[in-house]
């Protein structure tokens, strides 16, 4: 009997009984993924249209929001377009600060999203310890710009604060700890049985899928495809402070976990080496009010891959277009490719492979029996998680 | 405490208990209406050890039909809204909804834009306003303290007010 | 692997049969403009070379301010390969906004027109989905938010 059951799995909170827009949907032969759509948008608030009817500085502050994980990369690709198209250059040390805010975003965040693969494996204290690490980076950017998410630390031709020697101190010190901490994970992942069991072989993409489906950021780089914003096209101060590319071979669920851990160690010498060698400048460069017309690109890499920014100007003090492609949207792109023929137990860990955005994480799974009775079953994603858990004791 | 003299000495107690019961270990569920993540991040901080907002009794979980307090993130957009009214009423009474941040307070810099709906109190009564962009963990933390202080009187048992959080004293957080 | 200048002289060969006009508008980007019918010929040449990856689908609202004269979208299709920048660009008009689906060479490339039809109303027979990605359900069919003549909605809600 050939019983097809469809798992539908919403983003964000959902009544049991109803099927809503902004959910994953898989259908599944027995436990064996057959196919995947998804429909997203339940956080579209029409910001590109918005900024076309605000001012450059107005645009920005509306920008950094899109994401509170990635506030300042977001401002960075923004402000460095806008600085290409009025012809100017952040000063040195304005860049350098870019680049040091930059990767304790990029520690913050792989931070956060290995406490949420710790906890959708069934590590709870795991991630509670992670969460806690967490706010050792949280606190270090608050003693630099005054708030623990969204530093706000651009403006269009520089950075708004600077770094004195006593922070400068505080950082090193915290990014000891990190990386004391960041070993121990490293170590955990590669070695304990039931994250193995769920993570090595599974979800496997290859370098050729990788590439043709366009995958970027650390999905892309655990399937050996060389692809990093700050390496191939260094902005900011990418160039004084160079990035070594971090890259495993096997394209599985384990390999895009260690590229996120080993990352970190890239991000920890980083920030050490821009605090050692802090070129001294000013920190802004003056704009002018209206932007002269004309049209850029501005690629930068977050912490879940390649942003994308399409700026163009009519010459007024309103933006003309601005168009944002976050790096999510490709890799769901990946999900949805890769999820056929694996397991239901598999998917939470794949989904938290790509990394998604965080609030995708409350979600319930409808199951819909396509075939013969008509009788839907719900699951919370708890539940789906549960599944998980079970099927790899 | 103020007491209504209409109410039978026993049904006095028994609100006071009830009261008690829902003060000291109401049950909070948490909607993301579309917001960026950031009071999200500062919300499920304040679960951490570090911040513990389950000292004061408050759990936070899944089931809208087992939560007393309704705590909103976002600016509302237009993909969410029918959710959040089933989610609300989903709650059974007596239910008191919180806004978290900016967006959820009055749109924040999204206000205006043609997908959401400037804020929570445009489709829900609230009951507390927390602004904050995002607010810290210590001002969440006040903020749902403070609501819950005010639901202890048993005749309204709404505040009187909503609530907005202006200020967080610097000693709350230990006293609290 | 090809050095920037490398790479893009490379893109111009592969699109040179569909090319009507070309520039750099920097040192690391080459910008071509091709006819809405030749578009799925050129990706599918860019796509199976092996030149980088489809990165981002870009659509901007062109009204126009003479009567004569009807408006178009402008769709642009961006591919990165390492630090260089090769954008398709086409035109079409108001009357028929269409252009042909990249999806059966990028199946990934989904997500992005779904976005181009609901917000700018460019239409791309053949592509697997037409369900909204980011709108609601209820939002009105004729309605696309990014085209200028898009104001909002005047609603109680608005303040």
């Amino acid at each position: 009997m050939d019983k097809q059951e469809k798992f539908i799995v919403p983003i964000g909170p959902q009544h049991p009984a109803l099927k809503e827009p902004g959910h994953f949907e898989f259908t599944v032969d027995g436990e064996v993924v057959t196919s995947a759509t998804a429909r997203l948008g339940y956080v579209h608030r029409g910001i590109e249209k918005a900024v076309e009817n605000r001012n450059w500085t107005q645009a920005m502050y509306m920008l950094e929001r899109i994401c509170g994980i990635c506030s300042h990369v977001h401002a960075t690709a923004y402000c460095l377009g806008v600085e290409k198209l009025a012809g100017v250059e952040a000063p040195p040390r304005a860049q350098a600060i870019r680049v040091l805010i930059a990767e304790l975003e990029r520690i913050h965040s792989h931070m956060l999203w290995w406490g949420v693969a710790a906890h959708e494996g069934g590590f709870d204290i795991l991630f509670m310890y992670t969460w806690r690490d967490r706010e050792t980076v949280m606190e270090l950017l608050e003693m630099i710009s005054g708030n623990r998410v969204h530093y706000s630390a651009n403006l269009i031709g520089g950075v708004k604060f600077d770094i004195d020697q006593k922070q400068a101190d505080a950082i090193r010190k915290g990014i000891d700890y990190l990386e004391e901490r960041t070993r121990h994970y490293l170590e955990i992942i590669t070695t304990d049985e039931t994250f193995l069991g769920r993570t090595r072989n599974i979800g496997v993409m290859t370098s050729d899928q990788a590439k043709s489906l366009g995958a970027v950021g650390p999905t892309a780089r655990a399937s050996d495809v060389h692809r990093d914003v700050r390496i191939d096209h260094p902005y900011a101060g990418y160039d004084r402070f160079p990035v070594q590319i971090v890259t495993e071979k096997e394209g599985d669920l384990e390999a895009r976990f260690i590229v996120r851990l080993k990352e970190l160690f890239e991000s920890y010498r980083l920030i050490r080496e821009v605090l050692d060698n802090l070129p001294d400048s000013e920190l802004t460069v003056k704009v002018p009010r209206k932007i002269p017309a004309g049209q850029v690109i501005s690629r930068v890499e977050a912490p879940r891959g390649e942003l994308f920014y399409y700026i163009e100007s009519n010459g007024s003090d309103q933006p003309e277009r601005i168009k944002v492609r976050t790096p999510t949207l490709p890799n769901w792109g990946t999900v949805l490719s890769t999820a056929v023929g694996l397991k239901l137990a598999d998917m939470p860990m794949l989904l938290v492979g790509i990394d998604p955005c965080f609030s995708c994480n409350d979600r319930l799974v409808y199951v819909k029996d396509q075939n013969q009775s008509l009788t839907e079953k719900t699951w919370s994603w708890d539940d789906l998680r549960n599944h998980g858990i079970e099927r790899y004791k | 405490m103020q007491t209504d003299l209409n109410y039978q000495p026993l049904e006095q107690v028994v609100e006071r208990i009830k009261t008690w019961a829902r003060v000291n270990s109401p049950w909070a569920i948490h909607y993301n209406s579309g917001s960026c993540n950031g009071c999200d991040i500062e919300l499920l901080t304040t679960i951490t050890p570090h911040y513990d907002l389950e000292r004061f009794g408050v759990k936070l979980q899944g089931s809208p039909r087992h939560a007393d307090i309704l705590l909103v993130t976002g600016a509302v957009s237009l993909q969410s809204r029918d959710r959040l009214v089933r989610i609300y009423n989903q709650m059974p009474e007596p239910k008191f909804v919180v806004a978290i941040g900016a967006c959820a307070t009055s749109g924040g810099v999204f206000r205006g834009c043609y997908s959401v709906l400037n804020g929570v109190d445009k489709l829900l009564p609230v009951d507390a306003y927390i602004p904050g962009c995002p607010p810290r963990p210590e001002a969440i933390i006040y903020g749902v303290v403070q609501l819950l202080k005010n639901i202890q009187n048993p005749n309204g048992h709404h505040p009187e007010k909503p609530l907005v959080i202006t200020d967080v004293p610097p000693q709350e957080e230990s006293s609290c | 692997m090809l050095d920037n200048y490398q790479s893009l002289e490379y893109a111009r060969e592969l699109l040179k049969p569909w090319v009507l006009s070309e520039s750099t508008p920097a040192p690391e980007r080459l910008d071509v403009e091709l006819s809405a019918e030749n578009l799925v010929a050129a990706v599918t040449a860019l796509h199976q070379a092996g030149w980088g990856y489809l990165s981002a689908i870009t659509g901007i609202d062109r009204p126009s301010s003479d009567p004569e004269q009807e408006g178009r979208i402008e769709v642009m299709y961006h591919f990165c390969w390492g630090g260089v920048v090769t954008t398709l660009r086409v035109f079409v008009p108001y009357s028929n906004p269409v252009i042909g689906t990249v999806c059966i060479e990028i199946p990934s490339a989904s997500l992005y027109e779904r976005e181009m039809i609901e917000l700018y109303g460019v239409q791309f027979p053949g592509t697997p989905s037409t369900d909204h990605l980011l709108l609601p359900d209820d939002w009105p069919a004729d309605v696309f938010p990014m085209r200028k003549s898009f104001t909002g909605f005047d609603s109680p809600d608005a303040d």
